[in-house]
């Protein structure tokens, strides 16, 4: 039998982080931790792999597709997690069960998805987020949103946007007109689809009045700021659209407080799916990056397809997509600053690795040369090797 | 889309039949660049007063320089963007480069029906459409993909069927070829970059705005 070849490569989607790429994202990463425990969030780690029963759960049907499955032992199907909120919905069902509400969770992990690849969206990747569990409150919504925003600039970002939107508007919109349960999912369809020729096709094929038409094919392009949102009362005629803007005011009024109304547009065309979300929804877009960079809502049903309702609303950030955005709007990338290189002359290895520990001790970022070498050499090494300062022992 | 280049508007135009209609329905509402021709050297062309860049690229690349953000706007066929599958706005039907996706048989073995083409070969440049459309008739295919003169399969024994474009009917009749099902109906689109759409918002609102203006005038002109 020929001896086995050598696999060098590596599986469709997934990546290797050299040591640079892997220091930016670790700085990134403890940042966000940071920051979401400096919030009362506490985080929270599941495993990895899940039955195909509980990622489906309720919606997640659409995804199954792209989910890694295979069986177990007892051949039952368990899936690589898509994402993370469904893992700690099933998490606070059952047992944080009793836990004492709201409760406020975060996670750093990777999760999978069979997508075709392209830059900044592979079949692995990493995210981070929070989940607020147990309140279904304006406040709550706003915290997240400022959470998310606080978690952009600390990772370096200056330059973005976040759109904010409401489902029950575009919901309670339809339902004004009494359209067919039917209509309403192709309507909603195209919108998710971004297929605003199809919505107005769908639309002008409905038996409705031609101004209910026009409002209809206007909600892809409700976006702007407050003044924006007071044209859409004009068209909102009925609780639940009201309802819906009022929660946006509401939240916006919020954001100003935490002082970070600046990034937020609104946007009711916003529409992240339908049948996970069922009030505010955001994105948050920057120049450079043909797709979002953090994404989140309110998913009020998700607990009680696990049998314990209970109100939710979060948020995950795309980390390896903040590195992408920092490399191409020319940030620095974040690092781990290479302090000191300490070298030595024949027979003071003892007192190098004293002074080495010494240094370590008091915060610095050491590296101890592995053999005795001249002054020269070690100069030679330490610029190399990119250490601000050398530590020669003569 | 660069940083720097949040000022400029990028505008993908594929080469081919749909361009001239494009690049001149553009220049009504303002969006025209000098030099700006099919045949241009020039990869790039830029409108510095208006801030405005064109890049012109084979058509079948136009949803993929879109979707990626490389562009922010796109012209390109329904056809086309279906088979891409990309993940874009569909802002405008722009309304020319009207043509319908349709199966075609030689006339000579034309079978009772459609279903009595089941796990026979069919030519295509649409094999995503062409599958979804067969998937719903409950047929499974045999897809042959190629790049050009679809109608040569049939006629040299590489397939069955072919799945193309018509517009006049033309080309099927010069190679006895009768169309046997009507997949779909396709037009000239407005795409844009799902993040571009928002961070540009007002500008291309404004595009969109206008193009139909333009669009509208036009209609009724013909009506006339």
């Amino acid at each position: 039998m020929e001896k086995d070849k050598v696999v060098l490569e590596i599986p469709y989607g997934t990546r290797d982080f050299l040591p640079d790429e892997a220091a930016g994202k670790r700085v990134i990463e403890n940042q966000l931790a940071g920051l979401f425990a400096k919030w009362g969030y506490h985080e929270v780690v599941t495993p990895t792999i899940e039955y195909l029963d509980t990622l489906t759960m309720g919606n997640g049907r659409s995804l199954e597709p792209h989910m890694f499955k295979f069986f177990d032992k007892n051949n039952r199907t368990v899936a690589l997690r898509h994402e993370m909120t469904t893992p700690i919905a099933r998490l606070v069902a059952s047992r944080l069960k009793e836990a004492p509400m709201p409760l406020k969770l975060s996670y750093i992990s990777n999760v999978y998805r069979y997508e075709q690849t392209q830059t900044g969206r592979q079949c692995e990747f990493y995210q981070a987020g929070v989940e607020l569990m147990g309140s279904s409150s304006a406040s709550a919504d706003a915290e997240v949103i400022a959470l998310a925003i606080r978690g952009l600039l600390c990772s370096g970002l200056k330059d973005f946007k976040i759109c904010l939107g409401q489902v029950e508007f575009v919901n309670g919109v339809m339902e004004q007109y009494q359209l067919p349960d039917g209509k309403k999912e192709k309507i909603r369809r195209s919108i998710e689809e971004r297929n605003l020729v199809g919505l107005e096709t769908l639309v002008d094929s409905l038996d409705i009045p031609l101004n209910a038409k026009e409002i209809l094919k206007r909600i892809p392009l409700l976006h702007g700021d407050e003044s924006m949102l007071k044209e859409a009362y004009g068209i909102a005629l009925n609780a639940q659209s009201r309802r819906a803007l009022d929660n946006l005011s509401e939240i916006f009024a919020l954001l100003e407080c935490y002082g970070v109304g600046q990034y937020v547009t609104f946007d009711l065309g916003i529409i992240r799916d339908f049948n996970y979300y069922t009030g505010m929804v955001f994105e948050a877009y920057t120049p450079g990056l043909g797709f979002p960079l953090c994404g989140g809502g309110r998913y009020d049903h998700m607990l009680s397809d696990f049998g314990n309702a209970c109100p939710a609303t979060g948020f995950a950030i795309g980390i390896e997509r903040i590195l992408l955005a920092l490399e191409r709007q020319g940030i620095k990338k974040p690092e781990f600053p290479k302090d000191v290189f300490v070298a030595y002359h024949e027979g003071r290895t003892a007192e190098a690795v004293t002074k080495a520990t010494e240094l370590r001790e008091a915060g610095k970022m050491v590296e101890l040369a592995l053999s005795a070498q001249t002054e020269a050499e070690a100069k030679r090494c330490q610029k190399e090797m990119g250490y601000k300062e050398l530590v020669y022992l003569a | 889309m660069d940083a720097k280049d949040m000022e400029y508007l990028t505008i993908a135009l594929p080469k081919g039949k749909l361009f001239k209609l494009s690049s001149n329905l553009l220049a009504k509402i303002g969006y025209e660049a000098e030099g700006l021709t099919e045949k241009s050297r020039k990869l790039v062309i830029t409108n510095e007063e208006k801030k405005i860049r064109f890049i012109i690229t084979k058509t079948a690349d136009v949803p993929t320089y879109v979707e990626y953000g490389a562009a922010d706007i796109g012209v390109i066929g329904k056809d086309v963007l279906m088979e891409s599958g990309k993940d874009v706005y569909e802002l405008l039907d722009l309304g020319f480069g009207r043509c319908h996706l349709m199966m075609a048989v030689p006339k000579s073995e034309r079978r009772e029906k459609l279903t009595d083409y089941t796990h026979t070969r069919v030519a295509t440049k649409f094999p995503h459409i062409a599958e979804m459309f067969f998937t719903r008739q409950g047929m499974q295919m045999e897809y042959i993909k190629l790049n050009g003169s679809i109608e040569l399969g049939p006629i040299v024994g590489l397939s069955e069927s072919i799945v193309d474009i018509v517009e006049t009917g033309t080309t099927l009749k010069e190679n006895n070829l009768e169309e046997i099902a009507y997949i779909m109906d396709a037009t000239a689109r407005l795409i844009a970059n799902r993040v571009s759409f928002k961070m540009k918002f007002d500008r291309i609102s404004a595009m969109v705005k206008d193009l139909r203006a333009i669009l509208e005038s036009e209609a009724e002109t013909c009506e006339s």
